[in-house]
């Protein structure tokens, strides 16, 4: 995939963050998200995580006005979707991977595109050569592998050249070489000022492409941040006495976890309170340092057997 | 809003895949059917009466009530692929006012029923003439009547895309949209008729007749109004069920 070209000009002061504002959406008796608040910050690209029915894509939904939420809101540079002037050409979006009629081309797929967002055709074209499609434009998309299907849907999400693209598990079917040029364009165009949200369950693929994450599990948040902050906000602590250095650090507010005999993983207390609460309480410290989780680690500790369920369902699937 | 463009990016998607050739192909293969009745049919006491008279004739290519099926049909499939095939989420991203996308859809497929409805009565009317060629009876229907005719099918055939496309957006699934599109066109008038006699005027068959001509218990002018009607009321359904639901 190269990189784009835009047909449209915007001043480019202008930035769309993306804020969700204590939104629920309840279908029947079943809350697919419950009270969701975060914002998406321009010019970063923010990873959007979560177990399989976590509510990434009703979430996704309502951010594009193609679900309406029981209550809460969410808007896009302050406006709801639909009283975006120019909702296309804000936002760019792929929600569905294979939204194609199987017979209609590619070319014209985009085309359709095009005419309604008063686009110049010759873009479809430009945007074609972007994903490396133009050889199979003429193709009908339902001969397309997932791959190319994700082309397309990308862009389709081009097309319009928008300051913001929500994109849901853009890197699905792609190969190593596709997924790096994906992770360089929306590094691109972030670096560019404009908002990017993808979700994913792909953690690797995140860990190397989002500058923030929201994750989510059974409907709710449970956390938002910068990836390097969340990564370091654990530290490491060996110690002569580890039960009584827990017991310790529990009492003044942290949460502990002891994978190893003498090892200890602190979060919420710092280097400094834990080396205070460790002379307080008289135990020798023999290491103490901060602990930089990977990704994955710090998924399922925070979405536990969900997470577990996705990740075996996944594996399966593949 | 510009109408215009969204309206023609609905017509792009019509006219971009195979479903118009296949519709066209069917109103082929009526045409064909019909030539060969007229050239080689026969009445029950094997003469020709059937073609005797310029009503006879064309009252054999009044298309008006086949345009109201087909292109019905073909609403309905047009309307109920794009939720079948998630495409209609392109479509209400681009157009986030709902109403908006589907009036475009509506009129798009009005168009495309409507020439659906013309070629149909066209093809009609030449393979009348085509048959009659081969028998002893001249083409006898007035300029005017076979105007009336080829109009009363145009409008039929975009009444009934437009009442297919209103079933298609509120069923939502293809297999049931033409279900429904046949159920209201095709089965439930004669039911109707059974149980009160009365309706017999304003079911489709009667109404498209009098349209092309043919039919006097109703006026011309009612016959449009009543086919409208019968359009605007699936489309109004179609058309509040789609502004209310999540697309999903």
């Amino acid at each position: 995939m190269n990189q784009p070209s835009g047909p449209r000009t915007r001043p480019k002061s202008q930035s769309y963050p993306i804020s969700v504002e204590h939104v629920t959406k309840s279908y029947g008796g079943a809350t697919a998200v419950d009270d969701l608040s975060f914002v998406v910050t321009p010019g970063r690209v923010t990873g959007f995580l979560g177990p399989n029915g976590a509510g990434k894509s009703t979430t996704m939904k309502i951010m594009l006005g193609l679900a309406a939420p029981t209550s809460g809101r969410s808007t896009i540079g302050g406006l709801a979707y639909a009283e975006l002037a120019d909702p296309t050409g804000t936002v760019g979006t792929s929600v569905e991977s294979d939204a194609f009629h199987p017979g209609r081309s590619g070319r014209n797929h985009l085309r359709i595109l095009a005419d309604a967002t008063a686009t110049p055709l010759e873009r479809v074209d430009e945007v074609l050569e972007m994903v490396e499609l133009s050889a199979a434009a003429n193709r009908n998309a339902g001969t397309y592998s997932l791959g190319m299907k994700q082309r397309l849907g990308l862009a389709a999400a081009l097309l319009c050249d928008p300051p913001v693209l929500v994109l849901d598990e853009p890197g699905n079917g792609l190969d190593p070489q596709g997924i790096r040029t994906l992770r360089n364009l929306l590094r691109s165009r972030a670096a560019d000022g404009n908002t990017v949200l993808v979700s994913s369950h792909l953690l690797g693929e995140v860990e190397h492409l989002a500058d923030d994450v929201v994750i989510v599990n059974e409907g709710r948040l449970v956390t938002q941040g910068s990836l390097a902050d969340l990564r370091q906000s654990a530290s490491l602590v060996r110690a002569a006495s580890p039960h009584a250095l827990q017991a310790a650090l529990e009492a003044a507010g942290g949460v502990v976890e002891s994978n190893q005999p003498d090892t200890l993983v602190v979060r919420g207390l710092s280097l400094d309170e834990i080396g205070e609460n460790a002379f307080r309480a008289g135990i020798a410290l023999y290491e103490l340092s901060h602990h930089t989780d990977s990704l994955e680690d710090r998924f399922f500790a925070w979405t536990g057997d969900a997470a577990d369920r996705t990740q075996s369902n996944t594996k399966e699937d593949q | 809003m510009n109408w215009s463009r969204i309206v023609r990016a609905e017509l792009r998607k019509l006219t971009s895949t195979r479903m118009p050739l296949v519709f066209l192909v069917v109103l082929g293969v009526i045409g064909a059917a019909t030539a060969i009745a007229v050239a080689v049919g026969t009445d029950m006491d094997g003469s020709k009466t059937f073609i005797s008279t310029a009503t006879d004739q064309q009252s054999l290519m009044a298309f008006a009530g086949n345009a109201l099926v087909i292109a019905g049909l073909f609403g309905a499939i047009a309307v109920a692929r794009e939720y079948a095939y998630g495409t209609v989420v392109l479509t209400f991203l681009t157009t986030p006012r709902r109403p908006q996308a589907v009036l475009a859809q509506y009129a798009a497929v009005f168009v495309a029923g409507s020439v659906l409805g013309l070629v149909g009565a066209g093809i009609s009317a030449g393979s009348v003439a085509a048959g009659l060629t081969m028998t002893d009876f001249g083409f006898m229907v007035s300029a005017a009547d076979l105007a009336q005719v080829l109009a009363a099918s145009t409008l039929a055939g975009g009444a009934g895309a437009v009442l297919g496309a209103g079933i298609g957006a509120f069923v939502r699934n293809t297999g049931g949209a033409v279900t429904g599109t046949i159920l209201l066109l095709v089965i439930l008038p004669p039911l109707a008729v059974q149980m009160a006699s009365e309706t017999a005027s304003w079911v489709p068959g009667t109404l498209t007749y009098a349209a092309s001509g043919l039919e006097n218990v109703v006026s011309v002018g009612a016959a449009i109004v009543a086919i409208a009607l019968w359009a605007f009321v699936p489309a109004a359904i179609g058309l509040v069920s789609v502004t209310r639901r999540d697309v999903v």
